[in-house]
């Protein structure tokens, strides 16, 4: 079992729901619009799913195959839900906290 | 677009009713399934006379096998549960694997250890699949709950209109609105954790629910049909008893005593410790969970090498490599399932989560709790839905509002109340009580009576808060009253179960807090103007 590993896929999981997130009109007027151009959104979608993707590779470093799928569904089912509650409850730190995931996931690696 | 209208308007109805009436009782059967995801760690809470001494489990099995030739020289089978990382105590226990009452052994004296009777974890993981009826008919009626519960979630994805693009919403504080967000969201997120929870629960029976297949090729013979499927399953049943739950689980009829036939003379056992690693070089280190002998001392005896659960998804309960326990000659070895038994053991398996270790164990437990917070939601949302419609409505509809909604709260709150006073209830009633595990059940179920008792009694509102809040205080003070009661217990395991009953507790005391919010809000006919005051 290894924690770093969990730790990147569990961040990976929510920064690629977050992008499928911010690739809808609704949620991207709420988070992201002020500062980026509309280019942008257009991306957050495909990045997205490639962070997904990403996710499940790195539960496979936790897991072996099939366990890794199970897990990777219950991943993003739960980081999903991490992201439906942090948008009204603390719009601020929707963004900040796959950053602060991916940071604990390095750190955990040092030690 | 007319028959596009009344298929929604049917599932929706559909929905509606199968979503309330076996609500409660998906209520009950997935929260006992989520605690039972941690059985065994819920036991070890429960006993906490018991400690982890550390000892390996070749020492383990001489100290057990010392104690059973002492005192049970003439039982038909000896069971032995060897200490492992979820629970490291050392038990035994005489006869049939199931029934045997289990002795608690110190492995440091090799002495008997008094330890409290008590229900366990194992009473949730029964009341998951039996609701705690007789089991046939539990078997069956947990049957009919999850039938249901796959009629409301495919229903439901029928009739909701915006999948994908309420896929993020949540918009708290807004009466209805928010319930129904609430629902939809913990629905849809973990569509396929609902989806695989429900399935898999019904395979599991799949035998019992659904005989025909059996007993059209087999003459009803479940035996004949297992025996095909695996080859060596007679044999092991015959030699270990070591079906331990997989037998009854799945339907099988138990293992047939060993009575009838004569006896054989009588020979030495081998040392029980050699075939643990014997059974490691099959399993892998550190992967098994227990030993069982049948007619040890005898020269027919066998012994089980019963593996640990979880180095795959497959399940594989009731399985273990069978030796001569005299020769020590290998008699009999699993062998890869062949690919139906092998579908049915990996579905089953999904549902037991044995396997991936306690990331997946936490994984589960909060999906579980989702899934709880999903069915709950939709229970509230059905009387928030109706509570409009009823005030102009007869007061036949009002009395069966006010039926659900103190049905709503005995389920949902009460039974969160039960399950945290049956945790204080280990605690509390005295160690030495005699038949103290009835008395344990008997505070469940008297504390979930007396809450249906209250629901009836108080206003919905009230009932819900003053339920929430002394569920919420009960597990918030679990960790005072453990480490008040049984302060030289305390270790990881412990702690983490404590730690686990204060977050929860604490959930659930901010729900109880915010519920008058949410209960003004849906008074007001204008929740904008509340949703702009809430957001600041």
């Amino acid at each position: 079992m290894s924690a770093p590993a969990l730790m990147t896929s569990l961040a990976l999981a929510y920064a690629g729901m977050l992008g499928l997130c911010l690739g809808m009109d609704r949620h991207w007027k709420q988070l992201g619009s002020a500062r980026l151009s509309p280019r942008w959104q257009r991306l957050c979608r495909p990045l997205g799913a490639l962070l997904l993707v990403l996710a499940g590779y790195a539960a496979s470093f936790v897991w072996p195959g099939g366990m890794a799928l199970v897990a990777w569904f219950g991943l993003i089912s739960l980081a999903g839900l991490a992201l439906l509650l942090l948008l009204p409850y603390a719009p601020r730190l929707v963004l900040g906290l796959p950053l602060a995931g991916g940071l604990l996931a390095g750190l955990f690696a040092l030690f | 677009m007319e028959r596009q209208r009344s298929l929604t308007q049917s599932m929706s109805w559909l929905h509606t009713w199968a979503g309330l009436l076996l609500g409660w009782a998906l209520f009950a059967i997935f929260l006992t399934g989520t605690l039972a995801v941690f059985d065994k760690e819920i036991d070890w809470w429960m006993q906490p006379e018991l400690s982890d001494r550390g000892l390996g489990q070749a020492q383990a099995a001489e100290v057990a096998q010392r104690w059973l030739e002492r005192e049970k020289p003439q039982a038909s089978g000896w069971n032995i549960g060897l200490p492992t990382e979820r629970a490291p105590q050392l038990s035994v226990s005489s006869g049939e694997q199931r029934r045997g009452e289990r002795t608690q052994l110190d492995p440091a004296t090799g002495e008997a250890l008094p330890v409290r009777e008590t229900v366990g974890g194992n009473f949730f993981f029964h009341f998951h699949y039996t609701l705690h009826l007789p089991r046939m008919i539990g078997i069956w009626v947990v049957g009919f709950a999850a039938m249901a519960m796959l009629v409301a979630i495919i229903s439901g994805v029928i009739i909701h209109k915006k999948i994908f693009k309420d896929f993020f919403t949540f918009r708290p504080a807004k009466g209805q609105r928010s319930w129904l967000d609430g629902h939809n969201a913990s629905a849809v997120l973990l569509l396929p954790f609902h989806l695989m929870i429900t399935y898999s629960g019904l395979a599991i029976f799949s035998a019992i629910y659904m005989p025909a297949a059996v007993d059209a090729l087999y003459d009803g013979d479940r035996q004949a049909m297992f025996r095909e499927s695996r080859p060596g399953a007679e044999q092991a049943q015959q030699a270990g008893g070591g079906a331990r739950r997989a037998g009854a689980e799945q339907g099988q009829p138990r293992g047939r005593g060993e009575g009838a036939r004569p006896q054989a003379p009588a020979a030495e056992l081998l040392p029980l410790a050699g075939f643990i690693e014997r059974g490691e070089a099959h399993y892998g280190e550190g992967m098994v969970a227990g030993l069982s002998v049948s007619n040890p001392g005898r020269a027919d005896a066998r012994v089980t090498v019963r593996p640990l659960l979880g180095s795959r998804i497959e399940l594989t309960k009731g399985e273990g490599m069978v030796f001569d326990g005299v020769s020590g000659r290998l008699l009999d070895a699993p062998e890869p399932s062949r690919p139906s038994l092998l579908t049915q053991r990996v579905i089953a398996g999904l549902h037991f989560a044995q396997f991936g270790g306690y990331p997946m164990r936490w994984l589960y437990f909060l999906c579980g709790l989702v899934s709880c917070v999903m069915i709950a939601s939709g229970l509230v949302l059905y009387t928030v839905k109706k509570r409009r419609q009823v005030k102009a409505d007869s007061s036949e509809g009002r009395a069966f509002l006010r039926l659900v909604e103190s049905l709503n709260v005995a389920a949902v709150a009460g039974l969160s109340l039960a399950c945290a006073a049956l945790l204080w209830g280990n605690r509390l009633l005295p160690a030495e009580l005699a038949g103290r595990e009835f008395w344990e059940l008997r505070l469940f179920f008297g504390v979930w009576l007396l809450s249906l008792a209250h629901a009836r009694l108080r206003a919905p509102l009230q009932a819900w808060r003053e339920q929430l809040f002394v569920a919420a205080a009960l597990g918030v003070a679990l960790p005072l009253l453990d480490l008040l009661l049984a302060p030289g217990a305390a270790d990881r395991a412990r702690l983490g179960l404590d730690v686990t009953a204060l977050l929860l507790g604490a959930t659930l005391a901010w729900v109880a807090w915010q519920l008058p919010r949410i209960a003004t809000s849906r008074a007001r006919r204008t929740p904008a103007v509340q949703i702009a005051g809430a957001e600041r």
